[in-house]
């Protein structure tokens, strides 16, 4: 036992979820700790607390019903107290710092952009690039698929050359974004993505995100985007990991 | 002009986008040095793995058979600059669609791998905590 802690906010927020639904099955109630004039959002903590879907689930959707009503810094998933007293000295202890975190992210909330290429559509384009890999592609079309080593020289400057146009398109992405976001974080490095960034924005004015990813998505149609938010500010509650845009 | 964006939106908690941003709830958000985390052993499985570009022959080798597949003279994405090389050609039409088609597939084949990885993530988690409490006993 001990207690789980989802987030932390001004004890003047307007709506904290006391009282929802949190991790744990059955669900532990959330409750608000207090110290420092700020407020923990926090409950029982589960004796087997693991990342699994259903909790996982429950720490975002608390953050997310915390979120719509008022700032609140989120913690890591997975952040246990030993009791409610140790929750309400750590507030206590380091209340300045949180205070200036909540201030420096007022109605702000994180867009995170994925980017990925098309395929078929990314070869279509570097094989329209590149004359050299256009030659040896008809080449080999033209002796019935080539030999093996033909379509190794194929394939290695095919895979060269989106090499070149992901680290090209990732650059891309990130300077046409920037600007009409106050902050970008590089998200955690995972599989499969070209970019993966995180975008700090007004909650009142998420539509300039919106409608730049939309007119990258128009003028290069060999990348997939994948927009998830409004979010919890996960990725700048350490101003350490952020990159101001100079906004 | 509006993008379709999925996820946390208000207060309506909903939970469609939860596996694009795990690694945000897990690896991103305020740590607290007098707190306990919990052990993230046996997350990878949760990650969502689709394939890079790496140098290796099989990428060679699928890239050249998708390459050779390529419709090189016509298409929705040709480039404009390759108008001229090319010129009239009387297949226009029904080459356009085929490249479509093949473009549709590979969003499937996306769409299709998420999906099984979701459900393995599933899986794992409902499976893992009754193992757990076997081993503490």
């Amino acid at each position: 036992m001990g207690t789980y802690v989802y987030g932390i906010a001004d004890a003047e927020h307007p709506g904290l979820p006391e009282g929802i639904d949190g991790i744990g099955n059955p669900a532990s109630k959330v409750r608000v700790i207090s110290g420092g004039g700020l407020a923990a959002l926090a409950c029982d903590a589960p004796d087997d607390l693991r990342p699994k879907r259903r909790d996982l689930l429950a720490h975002q959707h608390v953050l997310s019903e915390a979120g719509a009503a008022g700032t609140v810094l989120p913690m890591r998933f997975g952040s246990v107290a030993e009791d409610d007293e140790a929750v309400a000295a750590t507030l206590a202890e380091h209340a300045d710092h949180y205070r200036e975190r909540l201030g420096a992210l007022r109605d702000r909330v994180e867009y995170n952009v994925k980017v990925q290429h098309d395929e078929d559509a990314v070869l279509q384009l570097v094989v329209a690039q590149n004359a050299a890999l256009r030659a040896q592609v008809e080449s080999n079309r033209r002796a019935g698929g080539g030999s093996h080593e033909d379509k190794l020289r194929v394939g290695e400057l095919a895979a060269r050359a989106v090499q070149a146009q992901e680290s090209a398109d990732a650059d891309m992405v990130r300077e046409a974004l920037a600007p009409v976001a106050d902050a970008v974080c590089d998200a955690p490095q995972s599989t499969g993505w070209i970019c993966n960034l995180s975008f700090l924005v007004d909650r009142a004015t998420p539509a300039a995100l919106a409608d730049a990813v939309e007119e990258l998505r128009q003028a290069h149609p060999h990348l997939v985007f994948l927009v998830n938010g409004p979010l919890p500010p996960y990725s700048f509650v350490d101003p350490d990991l952020a990159a101001t845009t100079g906004r | 002009m509006t993008v379709a964006t999925t996820g946390q939106s208000g207060g309506s908690g909903g939970t469609s986008g939860l596996y694009d941003v795990l690694e945000l709830v897990l690896d991103r958000g305020l740590v607290i040095d007098a707190f306990v985390r919990v052990s993230l052993v046996g997350i990878e499985i949760l990650k969502i793995d689709i394939r890079v570009v790496v140098a290796s022959v099989d990428t060679y080798l699928r890239f050249a058979e998708a390459c050779n597949r390529l419709d090189l003279e016509t298409g929705s994405k040709k480039p404009a600059g390759l108008t001229e090389i090319v010129g009239g050609d009387a297949s226009e039409s029904g080459e356009g669609s085929k490249t479509k088609g093949a473009l549709e597939g590979a969003a499937q084949t996306v769409s299709d791998a998420t999906g099984r990885s979701r459900e393995e993530g599933e899986k794992s988690a409902s499976r893992r905590p009754s193992r757990r409490r076997e081993e503490e006993k």
